[in-house]
């Protein structure tokens, strides 16, 4: 069975519960409406008893007259279990085989032969017994008429319910309907649609909200894969287009070999600027996808710093710049080596490139109780305020012109292998001029 | 082309990729190196030669039509043929490479891959299993102790530093063939991944290495193949 919608289930349960109260208030009233006719007519009857003693005891030859005083009223006096006076009919209805017509005891109803309902009591006093039934018909009547109304009304009131229940349902969830209907026409095409919030206090404005929210992100992905992916392809274009102009002109006219391996040579230098660019954004969508799987460790940042600068050196020596490292102690951090290496080398690769030469370059690893940093700093032109956040975009350059430096996804390289090891990246300015790169890691925990 | 030219004579390559131009280029290449090249271009047709023919390497493409390349490896395999497999494939993660390998594959090479690589990959895996002791490398004039970690060229004494001396040794190995940037980056510098800006630090070491190698000498010794990498031997340009 397919499962019920929402509105359906509210409204059954909806019914049922109704269903079951008014179920248990119409027994409750029936109950309760019988007992109080019962001791009405019971009432009645005790005082008809007492008549008759009084009548018996003090006129008793007014004895005949009481029935028709006092309506249908059949009695008996007996005494010593010798029947001594009987109202009309008390015979010929049988009640000497009622249960109270010979005993004594609390009041009883008791069916005569022909089918008349009576409520029979009897009286014992020394020396005489007094036995009365009144008829109780119309009791009868009115406790079944109720009983039918009740019976008749509970499932109007109940069917009542259901249609009440299901067009109320109805219309507090219209609002999710509409939403369904809205967020379906949603496509990445039309992102920026946002769903209406009728009334952002109630649980439904709540769930537009929180679906809004949730649109905003998935749009600012598109947006951010988007731009990525038009960067991408613009920073393509540039090794394509070289090799497309070397190798057409080469084909203008006869050239040396020596001529023709230049020309390949030039082209397979583009091919090594495409493959590093191919190799980096690769990466990037790795990080992006999650698929890299970090190896977190104890990495010494001292030795870290030590290797990176050592793989580096070379590059600030052939720019006559100084690469020092600023280390004492142990320092140590929870980590991916790799990665970190990655990103440090990033930096300081970054340092070297955009100091003058000349400039000096330190490393400096330093620790607090809560966070162990490494810092970048070096002597280079700085960085303008507004670019410190801009810088770790992927393919952000702060110098459009030096188009050779790279593809500018270094830096969002070394920010995504950052914060991948719970870290932050952040650059300011030196107290001396130039740009401090500084990576803040959790200390070792172990 | 020296004592290679000699071995290789005989040594029969398979090469299983169907991307037509990196086919051909592969066994033009090969070929000039004197090797038999045979090409197949789907994995149904590499499967087929490899178990009728015995060869001495199959290079194998994993995206094949028809037939998956670590498929056919994993068959080939269980069949017991044993011939050395080097996988080269555009799939680059740590998953992808364990994989490969454990489907039987003898070394694993990623697209866009150096052609001098899959040179000096080949002959590996054709010297794989004879030991090699070689204690002294030499070129021309130059030579390198592999003991004492030290190199003299023409009787004098180079002051190299140790990543300088694992370079000159990586490129004294391959003798007279081109070595990549990208082989220098994994083999000497020890970097795995390629995100690493190391270009230029190879650039300025080979530089350094230059001067102190080539500077005070007639013949220069230590080449840069433009496009390609960089060559230790005598002869100017050969790639």
């Amino acid at each position: 069975m397919a499962p019920l919608s929402v509105r359906t289930r509210l409204t059954v349960w909806h019914a049922a519960v109704l269903l079951l109260i008014v179920c248990l208030f119409a027994a409750a009233s029936l109950l309760f409406v019988r007992a109080r006719l019962y001791a009405e007519l019971d009432a009645q009857l005790t005082r008809e008893l007492s008549i008759i003693e009084r009548v018996y005891r003090e006129q008793p030859y007014e004895l005949a007259d009481l029935p028709g005083d006092r309506g249908f009223l059949f009695f008996q006096i007996a005494e010593k279990q010798t029947p001594r006076h009987e109202s009309d009919g008390w015979r010929q209805m049988g009640f000497q085989r009622a249960p109270n017509g010979a005993s004594t005891g609390a009041p009883a109803s008791w069916a005569a032969a022909d089918g008349t309902w009576f409520r029979v009591q009897s009286l014992a006093q020394p020396g005489y017994r007094i036995a009365a039934a009144v008829d109780e018909t119309a009791l009868r009547h009115i406790v079944s008429t109720l009983g039918i109304i009740l019976l008749l009304g509970i499932p109007f009131a109940v069917g009542l319910a259901i249609a009440g229940g299901y067009f109320l349902a109805g219309r507090v969830l219209a609002p999710v309907g509409a939403m369904a209907d809205k967020a379906r026409r949603i496509s990445a095409e039309s992102l920026g649609e946002r769903l209406a919030v009728p009334n952002p206090g109630d649980e439904f404005g709540r769930l537009a909200a929180a679906f809004n929210e949730t649109l905003a992100r998935v749009e600012q992905a598109f947006d951010q894969l988007r731009r990525f992916t038009a960067d991408a392809s613009h920073e393509l274009r540039t090794p394509l287009t070289a090799m497309r102009s070397v190798g057409e002109v080469a084909l203008q006219s006869e050239r040396q070999p020596r001529q023709y391996r230049d020309v390949i040579g030039s082209m397979l230098e583009e091919v090594d600027r495409l493959t590093n660019l191919a190799d980096s954004l690769l990466t990037l969508t790795r990080a992006d996808s999650g698929k890299i799987e970090l190896k977190p460790q104890a990495v010494d940042l001292g030795e870290l710093a030590a290797a990176a600068a050592d793989q580096l050196r070379v590059l600030a020596e052939d720019r006559h710049q100084t690469l020092a490292l600023d280390a004492n102690g142990r320092i140590q951090a929870w980590a991916d080596p790799e990665l970190l290496r990655l990103a440090l080398t990033n930096l300081v690769h970054n340092a070297i490139k955009y100091t003058p030469p000349g400039g000096a370059i330190q490393l400096r690893v330093r620790s607090s109780p809560d966070a162990a940093t490494i810092e970048v700093c070096d002597t280079g032109p700085g960085i303008p305020v507004g670019a410190r956040e801009l810088i770790f975009e992927r393919f952000y350059r702060l110098h459009a012109a030096r188009s050779s430096a790279g593809a500018g996804l270094g830096l969002a390289i070394a920010r995504w292998a950052v914060t991948a090891n719970n870290g932050r990246i952040a650059v300011e300015s030196g107290s001396a001029g130039g740009s401090v790169f500084r990576i803040v890691l959790p200390q070792r925990t172990t | 082309m020296g004592r290679w030219s000699l071995y290789c004579a005989s040594v029969k390559i398979l090469v299983i990729e169907d991307e037509r131009k990196v086919a051909e280029a592969l066994r033009e290449g090969l070929e000039a190196e004197r090797y038999d090249v045979r090409v197949a271009a789907s994995g149904e047709e590499g499967f087929y030669l490899a178990n009728q023919q015995s060869f001495d390497v199959v290079l194998l493409d994993l995206m094949l039509p028809r037939r998956d390349g670590l498929d056919v490896l994993s068959t080939l395999r269980k069949r017991g043929i044993q011939t050395p497999v080097l996988i080269l494939t555009a799939k680059d993660t740590v998953e992808d490479r364990v994989h490969g390998l454990d489907s039987g594959a003898d070394d694993y090479l990623v697209k866009p891959f150096a052609f001098s690589e899959v040179l000096a990959r080949i002959r590996a895996l054709l010297r794989r299993g004879r030991a090699e002791s070689v204690a002294t490398l030499r070129c021309d004039d130059l030579e390198i102790d592999l003991l004492a970690h030290k190199a003299a060229r023409g009787g004098r004494s180079l002051e190299l530093t140790p990543k300088e001396f694992d370079v000159l040794e990586y490129l004294a190995r391959h003798r007279d063939r081109a070595v990549s940037r990208e082989m220098l980056a994994r083999d000497v510098w020890q970097v795995t991944a390629r995100a690493t800006p190391l270009d230029n630090v190879i650039d300025v070491t080979i530089a350094r290495l230059r001067r102190k190698v080539d500077e005070p000498f007639e013949r220069k010794l230590v080449h840069t193949v433009r496009g390609v990498g960089f060559l230790l031997g005598l002869a100017n340009g050969a790639a």
